[in-house]
């Protein structure tokens, strides 16, 4: 295979995401799953916060190229996987089983992640993010490509109140920060 | 500035959310004398109107589209893909 | 404290008492009063001096319209006295006078200044000599200006929320127009969004006894799900998007139609003395009565040109004010005026006020009838008084309707720019629109609402008829408009100074002095004299100087025509433009280990890097003498995949891929079609499909999108995926670098099995890997790239590995260092936008003998036959003097004809060696060059190769 290089599969290192200092200092309790350094729990977490995020940069990302048949616009749930249509022979695949999707280009680590959820979710995106999110604009599973806090991202709606950000993996701090602060300011907590 | 433009794959966008690539040039099919390899490289039409130019959408999914828009009042009348122009065959730069 | 009993409608809770300061003394408030309705409860009537004469100036609009209540509050200057509510403990200061408000030694400016200080005369009479302008400058800045930022407020820090809106319908106004509007198009189920400017939404109806109404409006508006921003003000229309202030949150709204119920603005009369403490708008008036229970004086006198201010007689009658005397500039006065008459008031029909007399307040009014144009003082009537309500008419709030592409025209019959033509998705309602009366207000904003959403498809057949009947009850409305008189452009001329311009403190008599100068057009005239260009953005002067400027001109008012509407349509912060700092700063995953290392981070392009670890040369030695190891994640990486990926190649690049063995790297050059040189990389061949393309770092996302330009309209069968993100990289370089390397890998790295710009996958650290053997600093090296998320893992590895052997991290600097022994280019840093690869020394990498076109093939034949005038070359100087960057390289003549790009002193070769561009007959070993560098001269030598191992044989070995 001549792209394992770009597959996060080491043996005896940790993968660690770039928000893991920030994670840290908020409170975060880590351990090491399926060879990712991730927060368990965060102390003094509040189950009924507004708003909460979380670091989901260990997610795998696959970019398929081909045609496809999917709406654009929307993505489309098979097998635990997100399948997000960027153009109409470019695929994004978030999540799920690295091996089900055949010849793809590991993108896991060059795009970080972020969850962010809570009936504020929105207002929080509101801070940063010029993308319309409002259910007529964003239904549930729709899928944006488009500029989040000056940078290039991916936003889904992954559900009613729920939504999953990719962003550059260089980014990490910088886009903790700034959604720490735009959500901290609306009740928000980071959660594991 | 703050106009919309219409990405052909992802939808209306803030205008901060693409590249601008300049207006249309057609890049010299056969060997140029100087005189026009250096009108291709160095001169623009620059025009008060509707013009034909190259965008792309930086912080989307990264594709280069053609807009043409009213460069005196930003009004973007037609955006599409090179290949898909209305009423050209292709061959857009 | 004068309060006058419970008032309908009055926003202050007389159980609630709030504590401030003004000027350190304690002022007593009620909750719900603002700081000016407090200060003239108290009894005060000066609240400012003015921006240039230092004349006493009181409160005018009560609406934060006019600039004359402007105080600074807790240090922060430009406060609107009459909008801003008291809070318990905040201290608020007077602007522009010294000591105090009511001495003021800068007043004196006002008794010589009127013939002294004519528009533009700081322009004319501080330009010589010049020398002194700097001391011209400190004395005018203090004299004039609105208040002085304090340093501890320059220090605060100043946070601004910037929210993002989007909406079906956005509507700018909140009184019965604009509310009816947004639960029109709510109530048909549109997204809408209405800013209102006030605390309360309500306009006009909150004083004029429907406030019950105006609540009831808001209310429906809630239900139908209307977001309601409330002392919000609209800042200007950018193409659509709507810059909303409130508080400390800038909202951008993205709205698909805008409905503008931005009202009406009462404007004042130009007359003798009408800025004097004392001179009130009639709506202004009205507010401190209905809103604050302050009563405005003890005895009125108004001057009106149509109903407006004879309603604002009634209702101060009402409140106890005795009222001397109307003068309604009409001829037949409105109804009213028989009720004021029976309650003794008398009235002068067709008069109007030409002075207002009184040195620190209004003492007596001075009336005259009016004729041509201008008052005649022949039979003038006076009046003792200490206020006179002025209704100098109204002027259509179109300022955001301009912005977001109306026209006005000149309506004769009213007197002012009304409103002429709207572009699509942009509706007006009420009485910005020209509605007249209340019942035509309410329905034209119902049905701009309805058209709102029926616009954005919303609605049905028999909403559309609703609209339709609504549009037909408008126009008989519409028609019931009382008559009313135009103000003369001034009357009372030679009585004093008239005010055009409060802001800028422009008198009639500037006006008429600048159009003598030859600024007859209102926008030079603007320029000029400044008038328009204060906090009140015109609100209260455009008119009337565009209405002097057609006196003076001869023109009429439609001739003349308004200056260009520009934002800022409210007067904002500062930080509130500049909003949240978002500076979107990249950092490589093993970041966090450069900070433990101690490292200075500096910024490159947009990454933060280490650019050294305290010890450049010694960094540098170490990668000579055992190994060193840097950080290189930032370096861009492409990869170009398909069938036609090597031709693809072929077309951008001057020198050749396709012809590169997999598992094989080239050094590659790109060029525009100009020749010149772009940015510069290695790439090296995966597969037969597959090639890895690493660029600058700073050019990554150029080279990305000037590949997929050029294959969005090739259409070739190729794939571009960037990978820069997704891979970290380091470079182990040095003389122990291959030992380091095989306690790490299996990979056998022995020169033969792994030579000089191979590259191989192999697992190093455990970690799957792309290893380049290149050599950018001139000692063996292995360029290893691998998933991102194990920068730190990895990076500890190789130190770890390393250490017995003297490995030692390196930064940018000692790089850069190495790099220029080896005279490796920088792109952008070496060369610019006009360097070829025959300037930059590099001939070699063009492959003019290659079959197929490729981007700057024509160029760079011309640029092979016909040699620049300068040529990049390598330099070396006696040890000690390092020149600057960019020092000049001088030709026989002593003419600067070239420039230092790089120049570093080396440790390791014991002197100073550079790169510079040098007339190109001195690119030659051994040549002689003249660098001037700020005062000194140096002399250097001429290296065209290497100055560390010119052959290459330690990088090969």
């Amino acid at each position: 295979m001549t792209l394992e290089f770009l597959r996060p599969d080491a043996q005896g290192a940790v993968a660690r995401s770039p928000m893991e200092r920030q994670a840290l200092a908020a409170g975060a309790r880590m351990a090491v799953r399926d060879g990712w350094n991730v927060a368990v729990a965060y102390a003094g977490e509040t189950p009924d916060a507004p708003v909460t995020w979380t670091d989901s940069s260990h997610l795998t990302k696959l970019e398929v190229h081909g045609r496809h048949d999917l709406t654009p616009g929307l993505a489309s749930r098979t097998n635990g996987a997100w399948w997000c249509p960027i153009t109409p022979d470019r695929t994004l695949v978030i999540g799920g089983a690295r091996d089900a999707v055949e010849d793809h280009v590991d993108v896991t680590t060059a795009f970080a992640a972020l969850t962010i959820a809570g009936p504020q979710a929105r207002e929080v995106f509101a801070r940063f993010c010029a993308l319309d999110l409002r259910p007529q604009a964003t239904p549930v599973h729709g899928f944006r490509p488009g500029s989040v806090a000056r940078t290039p991202g991916f936003v889904l709606r992954e559900d009613e109140d729920r939504f999953l950000m990719l962003f550059g993996w260089a980014l990490g701090e910088y886009m903790w920060t700034v959604v720490a602060d735009a959500a901290e300011r609306l009740g928000g907590v980071p959660h594991a | 500035m703050s106009f919309l433009l219409t990405c052909p794959y992802c939808g209306t966008r803030e205008v901060t959310d693409f590249a601008f690539g300049g207006e249309v040039n057609r890049r010299p099919r056969e060997r140029p004398s100087l005189r026009e390899l250096g009108a291709y490289n160095y001169f623009r039409r620059n025009v008060a109107g509707v013009q034909r130019e190259w965008w792309y959408h930086r912080s989307g999914c990264r594709a280069w589209f053609i807009a043409d828009r009213d460069t005196r009042t930003n009004d973007v009348l037609m955006t599409a893909l090179p290949g898909e122009l209305p009423g050209d065959a292709g061959g857009a730069a | 404290m004068s309060r006058l009993p419970a008032q309908p409608g009055q926003r202050i809770d007389r159980t609630q008492t709030v504590r401030f300061t003004f000027d350190g003394r304690t002022v007593d408030a009620l909750e719900g009063d603002t700081i000016a309705s407090a200060l003239y409860a108290g009894g005060r009537r000066t609240f400012s001096r003015s921006f240039k004469y230092h004349r006493r100036r009181g409160l005018l609009c009560c609406a934060g319209q006019c600039p004359n209540c402007l105080v600074a509050v807790d240090g922060a200057p430009g406060v609107r006295a009459c909008t801003e509510p008291v809070r318990e403990g905040m201290a608020v200061e007077h602007l522009n006078a010294s000591p105090s408000l009511d001495r003021d030694v800068m007043a004196v400016t006002d008794a010589v200044g009127g013939p002294f200080m004519p528009p533009g005369f700081y322009y004319k009479t501080f330009i010589r000599p010049r020398r002194l302008w700097p001391l011209y400058e400190k004395v005018l800045r203090r004299a004039a200006g609105l208040g002085r930022l304090r340093a501890e407020q320059a220090d605060r820090e100043w946070r601004t929320e910037y929210r993002r809106r989007h909406a079906d319908v956005l509507v700018v106004g909140g009184g019965l127009a604009g509310l009816n509007a947004a639960v029109a198009a709510a109530e048909l189920g549109a997204d809408v969004v209405l800013a209102d400017d006030g605390p309360e939404p309500g306009g006009r109806a909150l004083v004029d006894g429907r406030h019950d109404h105006a609540r009831a409006l808001v209310e429906r508006a809630r239900q139908a799900g209307v977001e309601i921003l409330s002392s919000a003000s609209a800042l200007g229309v950018f193409d659509g998007l709507a810059a909303v202030w409130q508080g400390q949150t800038l909202h951008q709204v993205r709205a698909r139609r805008h409905v503008f119920a931005t009202g009406v603005i009462e404007q004042p009369l130009v007359f003798a003395g009408n800025d004097l403490p004392g001179v009130m708008l009639s709506d202004g008036a009205r507010r401190l009565v209905a809103l604050y229970g302050v009563r405005p004086g003890a005895r009125a006198v108004v001057a009106t040109t149509s109903d407006r201010g004879l309603e604002s007689a009634l209702a101060l009658r009402d409140a106890g004010v005795e009222v001397a005397a109307v003068a309604d500039l009409r001829a037949t006065p409105g109804t009213a005026a028989a009720t004021l008459q029976r309650g003794g008031t008398e009235i002068l029909a067709g008069w109007t006020v030409v002075e207002a007399e009184g040195r620190s307040e209004v003492r007596a009014a001075v009336l005259a009838p009016v004729g041509n144009g201008s008052a005649r003082a022949a039979s003038q009537r006076r009046f003792e008084c200490d206020l006179i309500v002025v209704s100098g008419g109204v002027t259509p709030a179109t300022s955001l309707l301009a912005q977001a592409g109306a026209r006005t025209a000149y309506d004769p019959a009213r007197g002012h720019f009304a409103l002429a033509e709207l572009p699509e998705g942009v509706l007006a309602a009420g009485d910005v629109a020209g509605a007249g009366g209340l019942e035509a207000i309410e329905l034209s904003g119902q049905i701009a609402g309805g058209d709102a959403a029926h616009g954005l498809g919303l609605g049905d057949a028999a909403s559309r008829t609703q609209v339709q009947a609504l549009r037909e009850r408008l126009r008989p409305a519409s028609a019931r408009r009382a008559p009313e008189a135009v103000a003369p452009a001034v009357a009372g001329y030679e009585r004093g100074k008239c005010f055009a311009c409060l802001c800028e403190d422009v008198t009639a008599k500037d006006i008429h002095l600048s159009v003598e100068e030859g600024y007859d057009s209102i926008e030079l005239s603007k320029r000029y004299t400044t008038v328009t260009m204060g906090p009140c953005q015109g609100r209260m002067c455009q008119l009337p100087a565009v209405r002097l400027m057609a006196r003076e001109t001869g023109q009429d008012l439609q001739q003349v025509g308004t200056t260009t509407a520009r934002p800022p349509w409210s007067a904002v912060p500062l930080g509130a433009l500049a909003g949240r700092p978002f500076e979107p700063a990249k950092r490589s995953s093993i970041h966090p280990r450069h900070r433990d290392l101690g490292a200075r981070v500096l910024w490159a392009g947009d990454w933060r890097r280490a650019y050294d670890y305290g010890d450049p040369q010694g960094e540098a030695l170490a990668v000579h003498e055992a190994a060193g190891l840097i950080d290189v994640s930032t370096l861009g990486k492409l990869l170009v995949a398909g069938p036609e990926a090597g031709a693809f190649l072929d077309r951008l690049y001057p020198n050749r891929f396709s012809n590169l063995q997999p598992g094989r790297i080239r050094y590659g050059v790109l060029t525009s079609d100009a020749g010149r040189i772009m940015d510069d990389g290695t790439i090296c061949r995966l597969d037969d499909e597959t090639f890895y393309v690493t660029t600058t770092s700073s050019g990554a996302g150029a080279v990305e999108q000037w590949f997929s330009w050029w294959l969005a309209d090739w259409r070739m069968d190729v794939r571009l995926t960037d990978v820069t993100q997704g891979l970290a990289a380091v470079n182990l370089a040095g003389p122990r670098a291959r030992e380091i390397m095989r306690a790490l890998t299996d990979l056998d790295c022995s020169s033969e099995a792994f030579a000089y710009l191979d590259g191989k996958r192999a697992r190093v650290a455990g970690v799957p890997s792309l290893i380049l053997r290149i050599g950018f600093v001139g000692e063996v090296g292995y360029e290893i790239h691998f998933p991102t998320a194990y920068g730190q893992d990895v990076w500890d590895a190789i130190l770890e590995a390393g250490a017995p052997h003297g490995i030692r991290p390196f930064g940018l600097e000692p790089q850069r260092i190495l790099r220029l022994q080896k005279q490796h280019i920088l792109v952008g840093q070496d060369t610019d936008s006009e360097s070829t690869p025959y300037g930059a020394a590099m001939p070699w990498i063009v492959k003019l003998d290659k079959d197929e076109d490729f981007i700057g093939k024509w160029a760079l034949e011309h640029a092979s036959e016909h040699p620049g005038e300068t040529a990049l070359v390598g330099f070396t100087l006696a040890d000690g003097d390092v020149p600057t960057e960019g020092a000049a390289i001088l030709d026989e003549r002593g003419a600067p004809a070239g420039q230092v790009t790089s120049a570093r002193h080396s440790r390791q070769l014991g002197r100073v060696i550079g790169m510079a561009w040098v007339p190109a007959a001195l690119a030659a070993d051994g040549a002689s060059i003249t660098i001037s560098d700020d005062r000194r001269t140096l002399r250097a030598a001429v290296v065209t190769k290497p100055f560390y191992d010119p052959d290459g044989e330690v990088l090969r070995s």
